[in-house]
């Protein structure tokens, strides 16, 4: 379940450089520069189509070279290859990928790789009447379901090897956009099971970012389905005759997903960088997300009391794009919320000043409070 | 970025740049694209690999020289973009970071100083009365401070940080970076800050090629005087 280089200079020993224990794989150093160049340039030939290689000699060599090298794309290219013309179980790649990444926790490629594999299966998914080995034979729901949280995992692994791993995090987005739907029951569960884990990263940026997109997202949610709910509204208004069966049942589900509680959520969050801001001076990371938080919260139209159609409208349009724009904050001018008051964050703020004796915490502070200032004054 | 590669607002600047360059360049070719970069700004500011994404200095600089390109950086939030750049530039070391709350490296000397040039541009072509008429809205003597004393590896060639090694990539983006850093403006209103002695002046760059202006236009001449290639493949 991982893999490394032992650091061994010398083969001083007749045997195989090769070790494994407790299911880790070693290699012995001194063995790469004989090792990559021959798979390397055996899977060359390959392709030059110097040298015939058979399905399980490609199979084994490329899994060589990608344990060596994971961002020979080449070798990626040889297995996707294999895979669409059924000789290689998809998932295997999966696994590769997976072990890849112990050594290896930003490679472009492995990450790049994975989504195609990823993409494959989920077509598999909506075509039954093809047949893959290793199938796990469960529902497609349940398989992925299964096939997102193992995703969850692999990112949470790599982001745990490298410092705010950009390429682990934009991952564990997509594959939440693109197989996980953005539906709130796993946005909820993200947003739950990532608290401990920033909270033991404070620096990364990466993370907190990632938190912004699920904050954001629920938002995005809430309106698309308050939305609904009121265009319901207006509908059986114009047609009581219209049996809300139909909509009933929608509209079950949105009030399901509205019971979201999203101004509670937001407290939550800010209750969040509050407590690491003070356990942890000096990290702009956390300030940043307590900026962007608080931001959300004050204008997002599902904490405001009412939301009138009109503003849901156009708030619907710009929380899709999830971009952040000065035109759109001067529009959503939703009532203050009394708990998550900025009057109570410069309170914070100022027992911060009077007491932190770090630098750049002072610094950040004194930032943080002429930006509410401003923001309070308008 | 290749046939069935990764897709990400890099290959967007490679075309817009190719394109523009060869005389090849429609609104056919690139319908939405600029829609789709502004899409890829996020709440901080800077601009991400694709849309939802962390905004990141490599990222951002070809987001934003695409869109001058296709002449549509005005689908921007300027000014938040303005605010996250100018917040990258370390204040101790003088580079800058590529994200928030990360290390300074070498290579960020271009990719996020070579956004104040293109910003300063867009922001003048808007009608800003507050731009500067000699300076970029960076502080460039601290920038050019820490490429020659920091980012030079005695054997030749440049870096990232001290105790890296050197490779091409940072050598090209650190000087790339220090000719941003030495150059402002052009023509008439072309005004050089050259730290340390004066050898240490280097050509000005196109802050949207990162080639010699000279070189943009020597290519655009070029192309213009070819005939407009016909889309059937030839032979």
């Amino acid at each position: 379940d991982e893999i490394g280089l032992i650091p061994c200079p010398e083969a001083r020993y007749n045997r195989s450089p090769i070790v494994l224990v407790e299911n880790k794989l070693g290699v012995e150093s001194w063995c790469v520069k004989f090792l990559l160049p021959y798979v390397h340039d055996k899977l060359l030939l390959y392709r030059e189509r110097k040298q015939w290689l058979n399905k399980d000699e490609l199979i084994d060599i490329t899994c060589t070279l990608l344990l060596l090298n994971p961002d020979f794309t080449t070798a990626w290219n040889v297995r996707k290859e294999l895979i669409l013309s059924g000789t290689l179980n998809p998932l295997k790649d999966l696994h590769l990928g997976k072990l890849a990444l112990t050594k290896f926790p930003k490679s472009p490629e492995t990450w790049i790789h994975r989504r195609w594999v990823l993409q494959q299966l989920i077509q598999e998914n909506s075509l039954p009447s093809l047949v893959t080995k290793g199938n796990l034979g469960a529902a497609p729901v349940e398989r992925i379901h299964r096939l997102v949280q193992e995703e969850m995992n692999v990112c949470s692994e790599a982001a745990g090897r490298y410092p705010s791993n950009y390429n682990a995090w934009s991952h564990r987005i997509w594959v939440l956009q693109h197989l996980g739907k953005l539906t709130v029951k796993v946005l909820l569960d993200e947003l739950s099971s990532t608290k401990y884990w920033v909270s033991m990263h404070v620096s990364d940026h990466s993370g907190f970012h990632y938190r912004q997109f699920l904050l954001k997202s629920l938002i995005g949610r809430t309106v698309t389905d308050s939305n609904i709910l009121i265009q319901n509204q207006m509908v059986n208004e114009q047609n009581p005759s219209l049996q809300k069966e139909e909509s009933a049942g929608a509209e079950a589900a949105c009030e399901e997903e509205q019971s979201v509680d999203l101004p509670h959520r937001l407290e939550e969050e800010l209750e969040l960088c509050t407590e690491l801001i003070d356990t942890y001076p000096g990290h702009e990371t956390l300030w940043c997300h307590s900026d962007e938080t608080l931001n959300n919260s004050h204008h997002s139209p599902a904490t405001s009391h009412m939301a009138q159609p009109m503003d849901v409208d156009g708030l619907n349009e710009s929380s899709s794009k999830q971009s952040y724009t000065q035109e759109t904050k001067r529009l959503k001018r939703a009532p203050v919320q009394d708990s998550l008051g900025p009057e109570m964050e410069i309170r914070f703020i100022d027992k911060v000043l009077s007491t932190c004796r770090d630098a750049d915490q002072t610094r950040f502070a004194i930032a943080y409070r002429k930006w509410l200032v401003t923001f309070l004054g308008q | 970025m290749h046939v069935g590669g990764e897709v990400d607002v890099r290959s967007a600047y490679c075309a817009a740049s190719v394109a523009s360059l060869t005389n090849v360049l429609t609104p056919a070719l690139f319908a939405g694209t600029a829609e789709w970069i502004a899409r890829c700004q996020n709440w901080e500011g800077g601009i991400g690999g694709v849309p939802g994404m962390e905004a990141h200095g490599g990222y951002t600089f070809c987001g934003v020289a695409a869109l001058v390109i296709l002449k549509k950086e005005h689908l921007l939030n300027l000014r938040s973009l303005l605010h996250w750049v100018t917040g990258r530039q370390m204040r101790f070391e003088g580079g800058f970071q590529g994200r928030c709350n990360k290390l300074v490296d070498g290579c960020y000397s271009f990719w996020q100083a070579g956004l104040l040039p293109l910003l300063h541009r867009a922001l003048h072509a808007r009608g800003d009365t507050a731009l500067s008429m000699s300076r970029w809205m960076f502080d460039q003597s601290a920038l050019q401070e820490y490429i020659l004393l920091c980012c030079q590896c005695p054997a030749g060639g440049l870096l990232d940080k001290p105790g890296k090694s050197r490779d091409f990539y940072h050598t090209c983006y650190c000087l790339s970076g220090l000719a941003i850093a030495q150059h402002f403006g052009s023509g008439d209103l072309h005004h050089e800050v050259v730290l340390g002695v004066p050898e240490n002046r280097l050509q000005a760059t196109h802050p949207v090629y990162n080639i010699t202006p000279d070189k943009v236009v020597r290519a655009v001449m070029h192309f213009l005087q070819q005939p407009v290639p016909g889309l059937e493949p030839a032979g």
